[in-house]
């Protein structure tokens, strides 16, 4: 059983709870690889997905999870401002919850709005990105990524390129990667870096040919110019040539070293068109399809745990 | 009378009190040794007539107690004397102080009533202990003409309480235009300020300084350069990283502290800097105050009291602005205090309804309410943590406050206005917020113990707030 009633954030989780969830998506993972792709353990209940930031990708990953437990979902989707005027967001989740439903799928574009929501509701809620906070099922699911590639987590060399202070994936993926042991390495500018990294026990590099020979894992981040606030960063040329992937970079890489990214890649900003594009010639290599499909598989094991943990309390206390 | 404001616990500004108060048996710190050898306080027609030594009653005091239900075993009783004339108040050894002096307060009156209002900021002072403030205009509609300046004043005098209003240095605190700092004055404004909003525009803080000098004006400046502040609600730090939460650098109010410190040497302005948040903040002030500049500033309890890592759970009762910083500046504010860079405390007090606050971090508002735990969170972090000197203590809350604003403050000797605070130093309580007489309960001290216990206040000689 898991030591947390929710997925908020990838420090909260124990080493033994991370296990436990590399475990069981390792067994979803299998199901997913069957024909028949429906494990029907979570018949009867209901999954609400709340999503207060726009979102696609994430959304489906969580409701297809669920649907493959066998669990019904309920979507509610409106960005923080079209929540009706004077109604708050807990009115809002309060109201959802009185549906009698199970389980809670949270994103919002504020950091904290998780930690706030499930602080005032008493059903398992799981983060799906606060933020600039955490993204944990994003992690989760890098982690297993990483595993299938490399034998051990313990002192394997990662990278992790871009604009960190914008990240919610990067803050969630610092954490847990260093939880198992990982040597993590920042590539990044000052202005899109966070103060005080140092108290994170990480490194730092200010170019990806500093780290790019010895790396196992390079993450790179999403560089969204477009969403930048203010535009610190001078531009995309230069961009490409302190911190992209191009096919020059790549060929520089260890034999065995993997590639992965959130998505979805800007072409030609984080990874250069000719290396997407050998994408496939590449897929030892290149993790960002494998990410994808690992998500579904985390987000089952993650929703198995949360209610089938939380069913065993009830039980007891019955 | 008195029965209804024990039980009700409420201060009550209507007691037809008898003309003369004795105080028996108190400890007048710096005064009387120690609280075995306590004096007396003998005040008629709210001055202070004698506070040396015992006062001699005759041997009728508490033949009328004023409310029963409270054996004479108990220390602390107020009685009446027999021929009626003195009430008198057994201390029991308490100490008392003059009362304390708050130099930033936001009212919330007029425009937005239902967080605060005059009177409901009044009571939530006397129950701190608190007897002259001094209000922010950033009001709806901002205190920027003399009518509202008339307004604050007319409705302060009806309670009887000291209120200093501060005007606006602009025409609605846009930034850009210059109030009419002559008429305002005259109006009784006792300060200007833009508080909440900062004059980005050097030239016209020039303007700004030179106009106040010429007018002998007191200016009460939030510093804060708002291209640093814009994305941030939280202090730039480790904690703003983790939480993901936007940093503002202490840059923000060092940049525009430095500036002022070098237009208030050129124009002689008398500048006083409020709610200092960093280290580099007291430096800067200390070698200016070397240099001769004319510079005063506070700091709020929270600050002093916080840094950063009381937001690790997002707690947005502590969101305010500026944002508590680091331990390191925690620890030069508090430095600052003892070495007397920083002139005084200030709360800040600044009331919000719930939803305001009961939401997520970054969408909550600033501000945190203040008049009841002035003087009880200052005095558990300098006293009893620190060490500090309690006279000392007692300036930076009273005696200096009031000196920068012009309010004349109590003192406990003889000929003074009996302005008094009576104080259980000892006693330790958890703050809790449900019972505060703030119309708000934003309070960043919610559920934390403090130590010292505001029994009684004295206005004018009169008890307006009692809590036995
Ligand atoms: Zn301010
Ligand atoms: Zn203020």
């Amino acid at each position: 059983m898991l030591s947390v009633k929710n997925i908020i954030d990838t420090e909260n989780l124990t080493v033994a709870d991370v296990n436990l969830i590399m475990e069981n998506t390792a067994t979803f993972s299998e199901v997913l690889s069957r024909d028949f792709k429906k494990v029907p353990a979570l018949r009867g209940k209901t999954v609400l997905n709340m999503f207060f930031e726009s979102s696609t990708r994430t959304k489906n990953s969580f409701e297809i999870a669920a649907k493959r437990l066998g669990a019904d979902t309920v979507n509610f989707s409106a960005s923080g401002s079209s929540l009706n005027k004077g109604e708050s967001i807990i009115d809002t989740v309060k109201t959802l919850q009185s549906m009698i439903v199970d389980l809670a799928i949270i994103r919002h574009s504020d950091s904290g709005a998780i930690n706030y929501i499930s602080s005032k509701i008493n059903i398992p809620v799981i983060n799906a990105g606060d933020g600039k906070h955490q993204h944990p099922t994003q992690a989760l699911l890098d982690l297993f990524t990483i595993g299938e590639s490399f034998a051990e987590f313990k002192n394997l060399k990662v990278a992790i390129v871009g604009d960190i202070l914008n990240s919610r994936v990067a803050r969630s993926n610092i954490c847990l990667f260093k939880k198992m042991g990982m040597d993590v390495t920042l590539v990044s500018a000052p202005m899109l870096m966070p103060v005080n990294m140092d108290c994170f026990n990480v490194k730092i590099a200010s170019c990806i040919d500093d780290v790019i020979e010895e790396t196992d894992v390079l993450y790179m981040l999403r560089m969204q110019f477009e969403r930048q606030e203010k535009k610190y960063y001078p531009s995309i040329r230069e961009y490409n040539s302190f911190f992209s992937l191009d096919k020059k970079r790549f060929m520089k890489m260890k034999e065995k070293s993997i590639i992965m990214h959130p998505g979805p890649v800007n072409r030609g900003i984080e990874i250069s068109e000719e290396v997407m594009e050998n994408e496939d010639e590449f897929i030892e290599r290149i993790k960002i399809n494998r990410q994808v499909t690992n998500g579904l598989a985390v987000r089952m094991a993650l929703i198995y745990l949360l209610l089938a943990s939380d069913q065993l309390e009830k039980e007891y206390v019955h | 009378m008195f029965t209804e404001i024990i039980n009700k616990k409420f201060p009550a500004k209507d007691i037809k009190a008898p003309e003369s108060l004795i105080i028996k048996n108190i400890f007048i710190p710096g005064k009387t040794p120690n609280e075995d050898l306590a004096a007396d306080i003998l005040i008629e027609k709210g001055i202070i007539r004698s506070a040396e030594g015992i006062v001699d009653t005759c041997g009728i005091e508490f033949d009328y107690p004023l409310y029963p239900g409270i054996n004479s075993e108990k220390k602390h009783v107020l009685g009446i004397s027999s021929n009626g004339k003195a009430a008198i108040l057994n201390a029991g050894g308490l100490t008392c102080s003059a009362s304390f002096t708050d130099m930033h307060v936001h009212l919330r009156e007029p425009g937005d009533e239902e967080e605060e209002c005059i009177n409901s900021g009044i009571n939530a002072a006397l129950k701190g202990g608190i007897t002259a403030m001094c209000c922010m205009p950033n009001t709806k509609p901002v205190i920027d003409n003399d009518c509202l300046v008339s307004f604050i004043k007319m409705k302060a005098a009806k309670s009887d309480f000291n209120i200093y209003p501060a005007a606006a240095i602009t025409k609605g605190l846009n930034g850009l235009e210059i109030t009419d700092f002559g008429v305002l004055k005259n109006a009784g404004a006792a300060a200007f300020s833009d508080d909440g909003k900062c004059v980005q525009d050097s030239k016209l803080m020039y303007e700004i300084m030179r106009y106040a000098k010429y007018h002998e004006a007191l200016l009460i400046l939030h510093e804060e350069d708002y291209s640093f502040s814009a994305e941030g609600a939280m202090h730039e730090g480790y904690y703003s990283t983790k939480l993901g939460i936007g940093g503002i650098s202490p840059l923000s109010e060092e940049i525009i502290i430095a500036r002022d410190i070098m237009l208030a040497e050129k124009t002689g302005a008398k500048v006083h800097i409020t709610h200092i948040s960093s280290k580099k903040s007291v430096e800067m002030i200390k070698s200016a105050r070397e240099a001769g500049i004319n510079i005063t500033c506070d700091v709020t309890p929270h600050h002093i009291f916080f840094n950063d890592s009381a937001l690790k759970n997002y707690n947005t009762n502590l969101k305010v602005n500026p944002p508590v910083r680091g331990p390191e500046d925690q620890e030069a504010l508090i430095a600052g205090l003892k070495s007397g860079v920083i002139d005084a405390i200030a709360s800040d007090h600044a009331p919000h309804l719930d939803s305001e606050k009961n939401t997520t971090f970054i969408k909550a508002a600033n501000g945190s309410t203040g008049l009841e735990t002035l003087f009880k969170a200052s005095y558990t972090k300098l006293c009893i943590e620190e060490n500090l000197n309690f006279l000392h203590f007692l300036k930076l809350i009273s005696t200096n406050p009031s000196r920068i604003i012009g309010h004349k403050a109590g003192q406990i000797s003889s000929g003074s206005n009996a302005d008094i605070a009576i104080l259980d130093t000892k006693k330790q309580e958890i703050f809790d917020v449900r019972n505060t007489y703030s119309k708000s309960s934003n309070s960043a001290f919610d559920g934390i113990k403090l130590y010292g216990k505001i029994i009684c206040t004295i206005k004018n000689g009169k008890i307006v707030f009692l809590d036995f």
